[in-house]
C-alpha cells in the first residue's frame, strides 16, 4: 500500500486514512467510495469494496512521499491552508452534463464535489440551490473530513499539545493555561483543528482514553465527555477503538 | 404569448401590493416606490423607456406574505402527488432534449416547499398546521405547469439562487446561469489589484435580472459604480427591483436601452465592461431544452446566424467605451466563438486591446474572453 517517489530528498509523511462510515448531515447518500492517494508524482488508487478486504477497508496505513510541507514539524497541515489554497489542492467536479452549457441549459445542477488530491478525500454538497454556496459547504465538510481522517504521527515523549487543541479542552484541564481563552465548542469552525490534534493523540496512545486524558491533564471521564459531545468525533474515536478491539465510548 | 396562459391570475393575485403590506416590508415598499419614480431611469437613457407597471412585476413566492395555511397531511398529499407526476416522467425529458432528470425534479419539489412553507404550528393535538405563502390549489397548479409545460423552476418560484444572491426572475428575463458567476470572480481579481478599477465606473450590458451588475456593485470600492443596460423593459424593471432588494440604488443604475446606446455620457470613461450577451446561433434555438427554448426570452438567447452578432457589436464598442487600462470580460458560446473574438480583437485595424485571454468555465468550456484597453 505504499507509493514511492524517485526522489529521495523528499520528506516522508505517514497518513492514516480511515475509511470511515461517518455520515454528515445533508450529505448525499451515495458518496463514492474512492480513495486516491497521490504523492511525488505517483498515484495509487485503492477503490471500491470489491478490491479491499473488510479489514483493509477499515484501516489503510499508507506511506506517502511528498515534496512539500506546510508545517515545520514534518506533518502536513491541510487545515492551516486558506480556502483558496485548499481549493487549489482539489479537483472540483460539478456533476457537469456534457453539452454546450451556458445559455443552452437550465438544469439547476448545482451540486459540487471536491476531491482533495493529496489525500483522495471527497466532500460534496448538493443541498443548496446555489453552486457558490454548495462549494462553500463542500469545502467546510472537506476540512471536517481532513480533521477526522488524516492522522499525523506524534512523538509522545516530547509531546506538547498545540494551542488549537488546548482551546477545545474544558477549563478543568490542568495543562490549559489561563491565556488559552474560552473553550471552543463544536459549532465553532476552529473546532476542526482542535479535534484533529485530539484524534492524533488518541491514535498515538492506541485508543486509550485514560492515557490520552493523562497527556491532556484531564480525568478519563472529562475526556470522554468531550469526545461524546461531538457526533463525528465520537464516531471517529469509536471506529478506531473497534479496530483495536476496544469497547465503544457511550 | 407564453405569458398569456397563467401570469394573468398570478398578476391579479399580486398586483394589489398594498394588501400585502400589512407588515412593512422593505422590498415591497421599494418596489411600489420604484414604479412611481421610473422617470429617473428613463431620463438618463437615450431611448425613451417604456416602464412596465407594477402589476406586471411578479412577486416571487419567498417574498409573499404567509397568509395561507394547510395541514401537514395536505402538504404530504401534495408532495406525494408531485412525486408521482415526476415518476411518470422518468427519463423522458432527459431523452427528448437533455432536460431535467427525476432526481433534479425531486429536489425542486423540496425547494419549492422551502419557498412556500413558513413554519409548523401545533394548533391541536391531532393535526399540525403550517403557514403558506400561496394557496394549496396554487401549489398543484404550479407543479402541473412545471411538469406539463416544462415551465422553468425559477419562473415557478420567481427567483434564482446565484452565487450568494437570490435574484428575482420572471418570464421575459433570462435566468442567470452558474457559469456567468465566473465573470464576478474575474472582476474581483482585477479590482483587488487596481484601485482605479475598484473605484471606477463599470457597465454590464444586457443585464437581464441584474445579476452581474449587482454582484460587481458589491465587490467595487466606495466610489465604484455600475451602469447596467437592457433593451427589455421587463428585464430593466426586474433588475431595478433586484438592485433595490440589495439596497444598491446608489451603486447600480439601470438604464433601459440597446447595449451601449444608453451610455453616451460614459464614453471613454469606463473602468470595466462586462456582458453575457445572447450567443446561441439562431438555428439552434429550436432544439434547446424546453425550459429554455419555450420559456426564456429569445432576445436574451439568439445571437444571430453564427451567434456572434451581439458579441462583435460589443467588441467594436468596447474600445471606444473603455478608458486606458480598462478591463472587459465577455461570456461566449465556447471555444469557437472565444477564438474568433480574440482573433477579431487582435487583428482589428484599430485594435486597442492587450493581454487578451480566453478562460474556461467550471465545466472546462472555453467560455470567457477578457482583456484590457491600451
Amino acid at each position: 500500500m505504499a507509493t514511492s517517489s524517485s526522489s529521495t530528498s523528499k520528506r516522508m509523511f505517514s497518513y492514516l486514512v480511515l475509511h470511515s462510515q461517518t455520515k454528515f448531515q445533508h450529505c448525499e447518500p451515495h458518496i463514492p467510495r474512492l480513495i486516491r492517494i497521490g504523492g511525488g508524482g505517483s498515484v495509487l488508487y485503492s477503490s471500491n469494496h470489491n478490491h479491499i478486504s473488510s479489514q483493509q477497508q477499515k484501516r489503510l496505513q499508507i506511506k506517502v512521499y511528498s515534496s512539500s510541507s506546510n508545517s515545520s514539524d514534518g506533518n502536513t497541515d491541510f487545515l492551516e491552508l486558506s480556502d483558496e489554497q485548499l481549493m487549489n489542492q482539489c479537483e472540483m467536479d460539478t456533476f457537469k452534463s456534457s453539452g454546450p452549457g451556458g445559455q443552452h441549459r437550465n438544469k439547476r445542477e448545482s451540486a459540487v464535489r471536491l476531491k482533495h488530491l493529496p489525500t483522495g478525500i471527497i466532500a460534496q454538497a448538493a443541498e443548496d440551490r446555489s453552486q457558490h454556496k454548495n462549494r462553500a459547504s463542500a469545502l467546510s465538510r472537506l476540512r471536517m473530513l481532513l480533521a477526522l481522517k488524516v492522522r499525523n504521527t506524534l512523538d509522545l515523549d516530547a509531546y506538547k499539545p498545540p494551542p488549537e487543541l488546548l482551546q477545545i479542552l474544558p477549563k478543568k484541564s490542568l495543562i490549559r493555561g489561563s491565556d488559552t481563552g474560552p473553550q471552543i465548542g463544536h459549532n465553532n469552525p476552529k473546532f476542526a483543528s482542535g479535534m484533529r490534534s485530539l484524534l492524533d493523540v488518541i491514535y498515538a496512545v492506541d485508543g486509550s482514553v485514560a492515557d490520552a486524558a493523562k497527556l491532556l491533564g484531564l480525568t478519563t471521564g472529562g475526556l470522554s465527555r468531550l469526545i461524546l459531545s461531538d457526533d463525528s468525533l465520537r464516531l471517529a474515536v469509536n471506529e478506531f477503538r473497534s479496530t483495536k478491539g476496544m469497547k465503544p465510548l457511550k | 404569448m407564453i405569458l398569456s396562459g397563467f401570469p394573468r391570475f398570478i398578476r391579479c393575485r399580486v398586483s394589489p401590493l398594498s394588501q400585502n403590506l400589512k407588515q412593512p416590508n422593505n422590498y415591497l415598499q421599494t418596489l411600489s416606490h420604484s414604479t412611481h419614480h421610473h422617470g429617473i431611469v428613463s431620463c438618463l437613457s437615450t431611448i425613451p423607456s417604456k416602464p412596465i407597471s407594477s402589476s406586471q412585476l411578479q412577486i416571487p413566492l419567498f417574498l409573499r406574505e404567509p397568509i395561507y395555511s394547510a395541514t401537514v397531511s395536505d402538504l404530504e398529499k401534495w408532495k406525494n402527488w408531485a412525486k408521482t407526476l415526476v415518476y411518470s416522467v422518468g427519463s423522458k425529458f432527459l431523452e427528448t432534449d437533455n432536460g431535467p432528470e427525476v432526481n433534479t425534479l425531486y429536489r425542486e419539489i423540496q425547494w419549492l416547499l422551502e419557498d412556500v412553507v413558513v413554519e409548523e404550528q401545533r394548533v391541536s393535538t391531532e393535526e399540525k398546521v403550517v403557514k403558506l405563502r400561496t394557496e394549496m390549489d396554487q401549489l398543484y397548479f404550479l407543479w402541473k405547469q412545471r411538469i406539463e409545460k416544462r415551465r422553468p423552476f425559477q419562473y415557478i418560484v420567481g427567483c434564482e439562487h446565484w452565487r450568494d444572491l437570490i435574484l428575482c426572475v420572471q418570464e421575459g428575463v433570462l435566468i442567470p446561469r452558474p457559469e456567468t458567476a465566473k465573470i464576478v470572480e474575474l472582476v474581483q481579481e482585477v479590482v483587488a489589484k487596481d484601485k482605479g478599477l475598484r473605484e471606477g465606473l463599470w457597465a454590464d450590458l444586457g443585464t437581464g435580472s441584474g445579476a452581474l451588475a449587482i454582484a460587481i456593485g458589491k465587490v467595487l470600492g466606495t466610489q465604484g459604480k455600475v451602469i447596467a443596460t437592457d433593451l427589455s423593459p421587463i428585464a430593466a424593471s426586474v433588475a431595478e427591483f433586484n438592485v433595490k432588494r440589495y439596497d444598491l440604488q446608489d451603486k447600480v443604475e439601470i438604464r433601459q436601452g440597446s447595449w451601449l446606446e444608453p451610455l453616451e455620457d460614459a464614453k471613454g470613461k469606463l473602468a470595466g465592461l462586462v456582458s453575457n450577451p445572447p450567443y446561441i446561433p439562431s438555428d439552434q434555438i429550436l432544439g434547446l431544452q424546453a425550459e429554455v427554448g419555450k420559456h426564456e426570452p429569445r432576445l436574451a438567447l439568439d445571437g444571430g446566424e453564427n451567434g456572434m452578432d451581439d458579441l462583435l457589436h460589443l467588441c467594436e464598442g468596447a474600445a471606444s467605451m473603455l478608458k486606458p487600462g480598462g478591463f472587459y470580460a465577455f461570456e461566449t458560446n465556447g471555444e469557437k466563438q472565444s477564438k474568433f473574438l480574440v482573433n477579431f480583437m487582435m487583428n482589428h485595424p484599430k485594435s486597442m486591446f492587450q493581454d487578451v485571454r480566453i478562460l474556461a468555465d467550471f465545466a472546462g468550456i472555453e467560455r470567457f474572453v477578457t482583456g484590457f484597453c491600451q
